[in-house]
């Protein structure tokens, strides 16, 4: 497992990849950055970092899909889905494997970002328990949508359409978002009551704003586990009916 | 070493695979040979562990495929058609991937990538991208990946499709070599390849087995009769006279003159010995023979006549 693992990060490391996606991750921060400090009414240099993570909540979004659109697609495409079924490996090492070399460039996306807190703590002042909660927040919300775009991209055998797809079901999650707050929506509490239980983005404030809720994070786990395994279902079940 | 028994295969109402049973034996090179859409992929991935069957087993070194997956896929080396490569990996990098998803021990890594590379002769390319390697280089890499950890087991299919001839035969003489200590499954359209390599061969039609035996044995079995090809330099009726009174000649189904002296005989024979007699009692009568040959059918009349029987299920297995 461990041997796969190796091999995807340095298929996103050995290209340019990884490093277009993070600079393009700390381009949307940094503008972030610059707008709180060109609006600051202060002259305090400290600002809330979870609003920052709360701007880029928007924006990330959309590049996760092209993070995970190689993952299952490729291999389909490329013949190596094969290789991957026919050796000693469990699909769910195989789709473990895979996650955690995704999620590990997210992490060092993450802490490319910390070159901001950092420089602000040399100017100013660092609100350190706010800062975590917002790191926090942003990486369950992150891994979560790491698995979905996953998911797309095992039933998909390109990659350019796995990343399409991806965008939109995640724009989609905004829209539900967006639904939530609408009046017709919140006028009905029992409707009100569903969508803003799947709203990832309220679930991601309550976090970033130090709120640690059991409920918050059993949602982000638990649908991060059940999406991986969901995979790992239709893995086997098209090794099935494969044609 | 590979036991298949009763395997069958069902694509939504299709049947892919039909109650195909045969097995594979230690150290001997097994031919699988089938028309286009015969089912031979389908087998060969259900044998790799790709695809589970709808119904029957499959054992691999003791281990059933599908109870005790992860034993039985550690003795199997798998070279697809398309050979699963990286493009963006170098060989030995590539290799060394391969032998940790097979599950090698890390102190044995760097030994088997070596011992894989010099096998192919890959020891020069390691450095270089798979994506800049020719089509036969390509298919050493998909070979190297095959035999590393030395699995009891190595399926090919079509491994010699798209090389030149000179790579073909390197490659052929290379799955002899293979044979010799290991069991090796091949799936060819190349009649002759298989015949040049194989001890023997499994025929498939429509998903249904057509054959299981030795190249000999199927090619004396599609015979039907004995015929001898002789030309003789002579007299015609002194010729046809003393093939007249050998015994074990059945008829003389041709007789035609081929200029001069010279006549052609097509005679139907008993039994091949009689060949020896016929010999003699030429010399002894003074008839210089010219050419003396037997009609043997090839495995390519065997393969077309069991192929084109509809649903035939001709088992001539010599277990």
């Amino acid at each position: 497992m461990f041997s796969l693992y190796k091999k995807e990060i340095q298929s996103f490391f050995y290209s340019p990849f990884a490093y277009v996606l993070s600079a393009l991750f700390m381009l949307i921060f940094g503008f972030a950055f610059v707008g709180r400090i060109v609006n600051m009414e202060t002259s305090v240099f400290q600002f809330s970092f979870p609003d920052m993570f709360y701007n880029n909540f928007f924006y990330f979004i959309f590049i996760i899909p092209l993070l995970t659109m190689r993952s299952f697609a490729d291999e389909r495409r490329g013949g190596t889905e094969v290789q991957l079924l026919t050796s000693p490996l469990t699909i769910p090492q195989i789709v473990l494997a895979k996650f955690f070399s995704i999620v590990t460039v997210f992490i060092f996306m993450l802490v490319l970002s910390l070159f901001f807190p950092i420089y602000v703590s040399f100017h100013g002042t660092v609100i350190w328990p706010s800062l975590i909660c917002g790191y926090v927040s942003f990486f369950l919300w992150g891994t979560t949508c790491i698995a979905i775009g996953m998911l797309i991209s095992a039933m998909q055998s390109s990659s350019i359409i796995a990343a399409i797809i991806g965008e939109i079901i995640m724009e989609g999650f905004l829209t539900l978002d967006l639904i939530g707050a609408s009046k017709m929506i919140e006028s009905n509490p029992r409707l009100n009551s569903v969508v803003t239980w799947f709203s990832m983005q309220r679930r991601f404030v309550f976090i970033a704003q130090g709120m640690f809720r059991l409920e918050d994070l059993v949602f982000f786990l638990s649908l991060t586990a059940m999406v991986l395994f969901w995979i790992v279902l239709y893995i086997e079940k098209r090794r099935r009916s494969h044609n | 070493m590979v036991e298949v028994k009763n395997l069958t295969k069902h694509y939504g109402h299709v049947t892919a695979v039909n109650d195909l049973s045969f097995e594979i034996r230690d150290n001997e090179i097994l031919g699988f040979l089938g028309p286009n859409g015969a089912g031979k992929s389908t087998t060969m991935n259900i044998i790799a562990g790709y695809l589970p069957s709808s119904e029957g087993t499959v054992t691999v070194c003791g281990h059933d495929i599908k109870e005790d997956a992860r034993a039985a896929k550690k003795c199997i080396g798998y070279l697809p058609e398309i050979p699963p490569l990286y493009p963006d990996m170098r060989v030995e990098e590539y290799l060394r991937y391969c032998a940790g998803i097979k599950g090698i021990r890390r102190g044995e890594i760097k030994k088997e990538i070596e011992k894989a590379m010099e096998r192919l002769q890959l020891t020069d390319m390691r450095r270089r991208l798979i994506v800049n390697l020719s089509k036969g280089y390509k298919q050493r890499v998909g070979l190297a990946q095959a035999i590393i950890g030395d699995p009891d087991l190595l399926i090919l299919d079509e491994p010699t499709v798209g090389l030149d001839p000179s790579q073909v035969s390197e490659l052929r003489d290379f799955i002899r070599e293979l044979g010799k200590d290991h069991s090796v499954i091949l799936s060819s359209h190349i009649l002759g390849e298989i015949s040049a390599v194989c001890n023997r061969v499994v025929i498939i039609n429509k998903g249904e087995l057509c054959a299981v035996d030795t190249i000999d044995n199927l090619e004396r079995k599609a015979a039907g009769e004995t015929i001898l090809n002789l030309t003789v330099e002579g007299d015609q009726l002194a010729a046809s006279m003393v093939l007249d009174g050998i015994n074990g000649i059945r008829e003389i189904k041709e007789v035609f003159e081929m200029g001069g002296d010279t006549f052609f005989f097509k005679i139907s024979l008993e039994d091949e010995k009689v060949r020896q007699g016929i010999m003699s009692a030429m010399v002894e009568n003074g008839i210089s023979i010219v050419e003396m040959s037997m009609d043997k059918p090839d495995l390519e009349k065997v393969f077309l006549d069991l192929t084109r029987k509809k649903g035939s299920h001709k088992k001539s297995d010599n277990k």
